[in-house]
């Protein structure tokens, strides 16, 4: 996330925020789509591997949560007239 | 009684007696050196950056239980054993919600426990004393269960276990004895230096096992299909039984009976673990906001490693260790598939993986007392030098209720009341996270809705029996929804009758205009960042005193 001008709501980016979270609390709770045996990956039944590969899916997702909140968080500051978290932006 | 492996045991007590010394020598750590040096450790300087919070958080999550509890239930053959996993998936994504708004409002306000932040929201000391109380009881059987982690790894060795009351917990009792002393001289520092062995050991164990042990025992592959046949030759054996209802089916995935079970387990105990006051002191002590979100999305790496871990129980089973306990499944795993050696480091860090949260989870509650019940009701005009003493005083008390808990019940309920716990704790939720983002909840309805909640759960959870034994108590953490004939996990559905009667009772007492109290808070408090006005530094943790609160 480059940082862009300070204009306009943020509403939207947050609105991405939510989703992106949501993602993450809401697929690992729906058992009964993953709760098979087969298809088989490296030995391993559809159920662990699908969990298993939920763990990357969902931190990803998560980090992409946390660059576009960065982002909403710093225009938020800017538009209530407070300095700008640089350091917090910056990685 | 089998033989204690004279390696193994002397690796075992050589690393028990490294932190020992650590432990004690501890007490000097830091203390000599200049203020300026605490920056990179200390709430009362800059806070934990992005690294050490991480290294921080997931040993929360590694502990004892980890090792022990959550591989027992594979081995068990418990369908929804594997929950862990979507636990620690779920997690993260819910603290990236809440818990910046928590850090912004303890910086602002200088709230170190959730009971500081409810009495100032919601000008209730009831209402604080409520949660204050439930974080004491729900750290117990916590405290209780890595003990346990201990006890079943000095089984497995060979110490104790058999023989008169005394020769059995003998060693369990010096083990705890030893923890006791060096928390009580050196307080969070003990801990925070021990922590360093703990998750070096416990890294190198687990890489080894779950690298070495599949490639001895025909691959995943292998591991899986003897778990899939021993739990389908054990339901033809009990078929009967299983019909009836008295003895539980086995299976590696989760039938669509307990799949409710299963994601209630995962929501429940994910909402529940940053209610315990032991874990919210490590995000308090993050440096900013943005190390607790960048933190949610690098965490997840802990939970492949706790996923693979889990399925060292299937390995026992491939690997043919058939032990009465199943949580002696994985200790008597390593001793059978490695040198004795390693098998001693592995035990090691399985028993200093219990003695570091133990500390940890003694200190936070003693800070609960002492900040929460003793200052605030029953001595306000304490002098620090009391308050310290106090401090001391209940974790060690904390400390003798852990041991109790475990001396005095049957062992195997150990995961069982760390779910208790869970049914507890979230309990809070509603005042807590609820109140981060409103204060339209009145307050005593939030308190009766917490009553409701620790009421249905504690009665709920009692009625549970042990499987195939009726007539027992706190069997599982599952039971019936009402009205449904669905299993679902006792704290969610404890949660959901707290929550109703929360909002119905705040209907009720708006409408009579009962009074609301006074908020200390303003919206802007649960925005504020490091560096911006008002945002005080909180005291440092290595301190452990409220001396410094």
């Amino acid at each position: 996330m480059s940082s862009s001008p300070a204009t306009g709501s943020t509403r939207p980016l947050w609105v991405v925020v939510g989703i992106l979270l949501a993602v993450g609390v809401v697929v690992p709770l729906l058992v009964p789509t993953y709760a098979t045996t087969t298809p088989e990956l490296f030995g391993f039944p559809f159920y662990y591997w699908f969990q298993f590969l939920l763990i990357p899916v969902v931190s990803l997702l998560t980090f992409i949560a946390f660059r576009i909140s960065e982002n909403a968080t710093a225009r938020d500051r800017e538009a209530r007239g407070q300095r700008r978290d640089d350091e917090g932006v910056a990685r | 009684m089998k033989d204690v492996s004279p390696v193994a045991l002397g690796v075992f007590l050589f690393f028990f007696l490294l932190v020992t010394v650590l432990g004690f020598a501890a007490a000097r750590w830091r203390r000599a050196e200049s203020l300026d040096s605490l920056d990179e450790w200390g709430l009362g300087g800059r806070g934990f950056g992005t690294f050490v919070s991480w290294f921080l958080i997931g040993g929360d999550i590694y502990t004892a239980y980890t090792f022990i509890a959550v591989p027992a239930t594979l081995y068990a053959g418990s369908v929804v054993g594997f929950f862990a996993v979507p636990y620690t998936i779920v997690l993260y994504p819910i603290i990236f919600v809440f818990l910046p708004r928590l850090w912004s409002v303890s910086h602002r306000h200088g709230y170190v426990t959730p009971a500081d932040f409810i009495r100032g929201r919601f000008d209730s000391r009831p209402l604080a004393l409520a949660v204050a109380v439930t974080g004491l009881l729900a750290t117990m059987p916590y405290i209780a269960l890595q003990l346990v982690g201990i006890q079943v790894v000095l089984e497995v060795m060979g110490l104790g276990g058999s023989g008169s009351w005394f020769a059995k917990d003998l060693p369990l009792f010096i083990a705890f004895a030893v923890l006791a002393a060096y928390t009580y001289a050196s307080g969070l520092r003990a801990p925070a230096l021990i922590a360093f062995v703990k998750d070096t050991l416990i890294y190198i164990v687990i890489l080894v096992a779950v690298i070495y042990l599949p490639t001895k025992l025909g691959g995943w592959d292998g591991i899986f299909h003897a778990a899939t046949k021993a739990f389908d030759s054990f339901n033809a054996d009990n078929a009967k039984d299983i019909a009836a209802g008295t003895v539980a089916g086995k299976g590696i995935v989760p039938p669509a009976a307990a799949h409710w079970a299963y994601a209630s387990l995962a929501l429940g105990s994910a909402l529940a673990l940053f209610m315990y006051p032991h874990s919210l002191t490590g995000v308090l002590a993050s440096k900013n906001r943005s190390v607790i979100r960048r933190n949610a999305a690098l965490l997840p790496a802990y939970s492949f490693l706790l996923g693979l871990l889990a399925l060292l129980g299937f390995a026992a089973i491939a690997a043919g260790i058939t032990v009465d306990n199943p949580q002696q499944s994985v200790p008597a795993l390593f001793e059978k598939m490695f040198p004795p050696w390693f098998a001693g480091v592995a035990f090691a860090a399985i028993a200093i993986g219990a003695l570091v949260p133990a500390a940890i989870m003694s200190i936070a509650a003693a800070n609960l007392w002492t900040r929460n019940i003793y200052k605030a009701f029953l001595k306000p005009d304490a002098t620090p030098a009391q308050e310290a003493k106090q401090s001391k005083l209940v974790s060690l008390l904390v400390k003798f209720g852990a041991l109790a808990f475990v001396l005095g019940l049957p062992t195997q309920l150990a995961i069982n009341f760390q779910l208790l716990g869970g049914v507890w704790i979230l309990q809070t939720l509603p005042a807590l996270v609820f109140g981060l983002y409103t204060r339209w909840f009145h307050r005593t309805a939030l308190l009766v809705g917490w009553a409701t909640g620790m009421v249905y759960g504690t009665w709920t959870a009692y009625q549970v029996p042990l499987p195939g034994k009726p007539g027992t108590h706190f069997g599982g953490p599952l039971s019936l929804v009402p009205f449904t004939d669905t299993k679902g996990y006792i704290a969610l559905t404890a949660f959901a009758l707290n929550v109703v009667v929360a909002v119905v009772l705040t209907l009720v007492f708006r409408a009579l205009k009962l009074p609301e109290g006074t908020d200390q808070t303003s919206p802007e408090d649960y925005k504020a960042d490091a560096g911006d006005a008002g945002v005080q530094q909180l005291p440092d943790p290595l301190e452990g005193e409220p001396a410094n609160a």
